[in-house]
């Protein structure tokens, strides 16, 4: 028998909650200080090492003590040009080890070349060399946002890898959003759109007049561009509605990813396919002004583009989640009034350019703020590879051993939760929208100790793949200081590089008594003198360095590191 | 026999206003809460997410409408004479052998089309709906089992482990913690991916944290850091301590099971675990073209089947079994029509699996009431509302006092008798009668004004229209009434043509019928 448990008024209960309750907000948390959320005036303050690292941070996969010294001798519209510059793209991806792939001899590149029938190896190898690719260039960025910002438009424009499956459609779209990362929304926008990859990914390939598939058209609203608002009716999300998605997948019928392993011998592409289209009259919502759209072929995708990033809300949804990759999750009514809308106000001024916008962003008193510096936890790309970076580790020279390393590298990053074209969905990865932990889900037990373990080997030196030991160097690191010879200024000014906010006196004297256990401040600054008096002798060297790594260590198992 | 104990002092808890925030029951006072907990308690629920949307009609199959499937869905019906029958009209997808002979041993029950009003089709305002236990209106942040966690143990992490609490108190097995076990600010499940391979982490060198963002960040990673370490050490312990004899296979899930399986017998005082299974989200390939028992759907169902199989089995050899429930989630079922790509686009409601030694055993609910002619963006219509089911499952399998759960879900729900008496022997192939009230409309199909009739004990009544995006759109009666028989006359006119699903809720059952305008 079924029961109405407890109260009996189930009938008040539903009116009431009916009527009473809408979605609503939870309150933002204590107020941080009075000068937080500041504004997106351009910043006039202070610019001296720690607001560049603190620009370097964000925008690259890391920077060495000699990259920011440099660059804090320019200004800070200078630095951004420089972070903001057209660049050419990296040289295509290579065959570097298999010797049985007829048409691509080992140093050439496999883009756009045919495969061999049930050759697996052949597969296997190529998305090994895409791996590899894609991890030198992120140790290859440099000075320069670009590319964080392809990872931050493939979490946003996401396809995933195990299910496109075919290297060279993820590398020609991996490329298309680097080549576009700092150009038009809208043409992004366009170009995904139609990508062979994404077609694939999110069945546009499979949208016909006959049986309309509505992934795309769902995602691309509420994902890509618009965002889904509350729920004001029935199928109603305020910024769009089903009715919408059910003609949008209309309006986008037709179109094919062509070269997938490069079938019928042709190379990575979309085509238009007339009678596949549903040629009939489509009628959006009053969420797009009831827009009627009539037949336009294969050019009515951009057409309802065009509808779509009409409205007001898309700047604001597109701020809002560069605003959560390069400063912070947290977006408070006043960072929403503050920041975000003057942001998307620049976003729309200037027809959806991302350079403009990105550069108010990374100039403005907000970004220099004390409550913008140190909250971001690092993702585990951001991790591993500011750690190869930022620390110099040495790798080889030749292109074939460089992408021995990288591809082995690739492998690394599965357990810390994050590979680069695997996020969980088509939402991306958690931490950049999931309430209420955000940049916390990169953070759990499991992980945890795979970051301490990471850096514990990385500067033991027992990190070694193909006979190359990979580690740094701190007797070549200190050297760079200003203050290497006393213990306390040098703890604190490589906190000042490895950390984004200053330690406390406590924990300086802390990791002294690592450094230097028990002893006298000047034991270092003879030991130290003792090795630079005597750089060949090795017995020295050794005993200094050993020191050194034990510190590093220390710092780099402490959550201070974690945080960007 | 019955295990339920009521509470102690329940008095003045209900009264309390526990929608501060937007989030229940942070302003709760817990000392209400914590007599309202069964010390002596040991169950263990354990939750397996089918992530991605699973098409329900193709797992636990309604022969009496394979006519309907046959005709909409065509291109991926399982063969009649491959289905594995349970019961005169359903059936279980070929590939879940092992669940089939759980079902035989009563080991398993299946509530039928499970959901909520207004079913949003969106994959993670769904997952958040189901991981909150929220109305589909409304935005909570916490999660079903994170508020019921937080009224217990407030402080939380703060002093904890401690010596009465010194296990976790939820676990998730893989890298990410659960959002069904978050709270206000903390989230109350671990997440470990090997229990056999826990190492101390270094938490030294701390210093003050400044008032800021970045302080704030910085106190999450060392509270992290500590507890990790605290927890790791008892886990640890019960992982070497626990024995798991059975041979799993390798799936994910099967890895995951085995952990868990491991860490009970341990002994860890763990209540809750969290299992994933991806991949549910068949819009394409869902089945091999022409053989439609096998493809990607088949995988996934195998695998589960075989994984849940082999848990059960471990446990029974363990003498574990009584203390263990385990059910499955997933965020939508699938449409009732197929797509032309051999796959399914998102749906509505969708059954849930229960097995353990401890459930009723059998089917719990009608057959799914489909149109006989569904359109493009029909789902299941919904029969039980999920926050039922797990207002059930908290009831009676953890004991907790039904006001407590009313305030978990800030609303009264309909209790499912998914959890009976342990170690019975036969199934039931329809569990609670439905006998409490019969209803349906005439005419129908009908062009403008119809005539619901229903025949119902009395009491509370709600009768509403659901179009067949599972969205309520109309309240056709929504009072108390006498018991007896009452025709209603419901107008009609402003609804476009198509398949619609009344749906009738009282005190003594639920009853969903298909009606057709023209």
């Amino acid at each position: 028998m079924f029961l109405v448990s407890g109260n009996k008024e189930i009938i008040d209960y539903i009116s009431v909650y009916e009527t009473q309750y809408t979605a609503k907000k939870p309150e933002t948390t204590a107020p941080f200080p009075s000068e937080c959320p500041d504004t997106l005036d351009q910043y006039t303050g202070i610019w001296s090492k720690d607001q560049v690292a603190h620009l370097l941070r964000r925008t690259t996969y890391g920077s060495t003590i000699d990259d920011i010294r440099k660059a804090a001798m320019i200004s800070m519209d200078q630095l951004i040009d420089i972070l903001l510059e057209e660049r050419p793209l990296p040289a295509e991806p290579i065959n570097y080890y298999y010797d049985g792939d007829p048409a691509v001899p080992i140093g050439s590149t496999w883009v756009d070349r045919p495969y061999v029938r049930d050759n697996n190896e052949l597969r296997v190898s190529r998305r090994r060399s895409l791996a590899g690719w894609t991890i030198g260039n992120l140790l290859n960025g440099g000075m320069h946002i670009r590319e964080k910002l392809t990872l931050f438009w493939s979490n946003h424009f996401v396809t995933q890898g195990s299910v496109v499956r075919d290297p060279n459609f993820i590398y020609y779209n991996n490329n298309l959003l680097r080549a576009g990362a700092l150009g038009n929304f809208r043409t992004l926008v366009e170009r995904v759109t139609v990508n062979p990859a994404m077609l694939r990914y999110l069945n546009g390939n499979q949208n016909t007049r006959n049986s309309p598939n509505e992934n795309y058209a769902r995602e691309l609203m509420e994902l890509f561009t618009i965002g889904k608002g509350t729920l004001a009716a029935p199928g109603d999300y305020t910024t769009f509605t089903e009715q919408d998605v059910t003609e949008g997948a209309k309006i986008l019928t037709g179109w094919i990813d062509t070269g997938f392993y490069y079938r019928d011998n042709q190379p990575a592409g979309s085509r238009f396919i007339a009678n596949r289209h549903d040629r009939s009259t489509k009628q959006l919502s009053h969420r797009f002004n009831n827009a009627v759209v009539t037949n336009q072929n294969s050019s009515e995708y951009k057409f309802l583009i065009d509808i779509i990033l009409q409205q007001d809300e898309v700047a604001r949804f597109i701020c809002r989640k560069l605003y959560r990759w390069f400063v912070y999750y947290d977006i408070t009514d006043e960072v929403e009034s503050l920041i975000i809308e003057p942001m998307a106000k620049i976003f729309r001024d200037n027809d959806y350019e991302v350079r403009p916008v990105l550069r108010a962003l990374l100039s403005s008193r907000h970004f220099y703020n004390i409550c913008s510096v140190g909250p971001m936890i690092k993702n585990p790309i951001d991790f591993i590879i500011n750690h190869f970076v930022q620390f110099e580790i040495p790798v080889p020279e030749g292109i074939i051993e460089s992408y021995q390393i990288w591809s082995r590298l690739s492998a690394v990053f599965e357990g810390f939760g994050m590979v680069y074209y695997e996020p969980p969905d088509v939402a991306g990865w958690k931490a950049y929208y999931q309430e209420p932990l955000y940049y916390r889900t990169w953070i759990t037990a499991a992980t945890l100790p795979l970051r301490q373990a990471f850096t514990n080997i990385m500067i033991s030196g027992q990190a070694k793949i193909r006979d190359i030991i990979l580690t740094m160097d701190p007797l070549n690191m200190i050297a760079q200081l200003d203050n290497p010879y006393s213990p306390d200024a040098l703890i604190e000014e490589l906190a000042s590089y490895i950390y984004p906010v200053s330690l406390t006196p406590a924990q300086v004297a802390f990791l002294k008594e690592v450094l230097i256990p028990g002893l006298p401040d000047f034991e270092w600054t003879v030991e130290y003198n003792l090795h630079l008096s005597n750089p060949e002798d090795e017995a020295t060297r050794r005993s200094v360095d050993a020191k050194l790594r034990v510190l590093l260590t220390t710092m780099l198992a402490m959550p201070e590191y974690y945080l960007s | 026999m019955k295990r339920r104990k009521f509470i102690r002092d329940a008095s003045g808890f209900i009264s309390v206003p526990f929608f501060i925030r937007g989030l229940p029951m942070t302003a709760m006072g817990s000392h209400h809460l914590r007599q309202a907990i069964d010390e002596d308690n040991d169950k263990i629920l354990v939750i397996i997410q089918m992530n991605g949307g699973n098409d329900g009609l193709n797992t636990i199959i309604p022969l009496d409408k394979y006519d309907i499937l046959g005709n909409v869905r065509s291109n991926i019906l399982i063969p009649e004479s491959e289905v594995l029958n349970v019961s005169d009209n359903m059936g279980l997808h070929p590939s879940m052998s092992g669940l089939m002979s759980l079902y035989d041993d009563a080991q398993m029950t299946v509530v039928q089309d499970v959901g909520y009003p207004n079913q949003n089709r969106s994959h993670f305002r769904s997952i958040d709906i189901w991981t909150s236990g929220s109305p589909a209106e409304l935005v909570w942040t916490t999660g079903w089992l994170g508020r019921y966690l937080e009224g217990l143990y407030p402080d939380y992490p703060i002093d904890y482990p401690n010596d009465e609490y010194p296990d976790p108190f939820a676990l998730s097995i893989g890298s990410i913690v659960s959002e069904t076990c978050q709270g206000t600010l903390v989230n109350y499940s671990l997440a470990i991916s090997d229990p056999l391979s826990i190492t101390p982490l270094s938490n030294e060198g701390q210093g003050s944290t400044p008032d800021t963002p970045y302080g704030r960040e910085l106190e999450f990673l060392r509270t992290t850091i500590d507890q990790a370490n605290a927890y790791g050490t008892v886990i640890s312990a019960a992982a070497e301590m626990g024995s798991s004899s059975i041979e799993y296979g390798d799936s994910k899930l099967a890895r995951q099971l085995q952990a868990i399986a491991l860490l009970i017998s341990g002994g860890l005082g763990t209540k809750i675990y969290i299992a994933n299974i991806g991949g549910f989200d068949t819009h394409a390939n869902q089945v091999e073209q022409g053989t439609t028992s096998t493809g990607i759907h088949a995988a996934l169902l195998k695998d589960l089947s075989d994984a849940v199989y082999a848990f059960h089995e471990d446990l029974t050899s363990q003498g574990l079994e009584e203390r263990v429930l385990t059910m499955t989630f997933s965020e939508f079922g699938r449409r009732i029509r197929s797509n032309g790509s051999n796959g399914t686009d998102h749906g509505t409601a969708a059954p849930m699996m229960f097995f353990g030694s401890c459930v009723s055993g059998g089917i719990i609910g009608d057959s799914p009431t489909l149109p006989d002619d569904p359109g493009v963006s029909d789902g299941v219509p919904m029969q039980y509302d999920f926050r039922s089911v797990y207002g059930s499952v908290l009831q009676d399998w953890f004991d907790i006092d039904v006001s407590v759960i009313n305030a978990i879900f800030n609303a009264p729900y309909t209790y499912i008798p998914i959890v009976n008496r342990c170690n019975q022997t036969t199934p039931t192939d329809n569990i609670p009668s439905i006998s409490g009230i019969e209803a349906y409309n005439f005419p129908n199909p009908f062009e403008r004004l119809t005539t619901v009739a229903i025949a119902s004990k009395g009491g509370p009544i709600r009768i509403s229209l659901f179009n067949g995006m599972g969205h309520e759109i109309d309240i056709i009666l929504d009072r108390t009434i006498a018991s007896g028989e009452l025709e209603i006359r419901y107008d009609g006119s402003h609804l476009v043509p198509g398949n619609y699903f009344c749906r009738v809720i009282s005190n003594y059952g639920v009853k969903v019928f298909g009606m057709i305008k023209v």
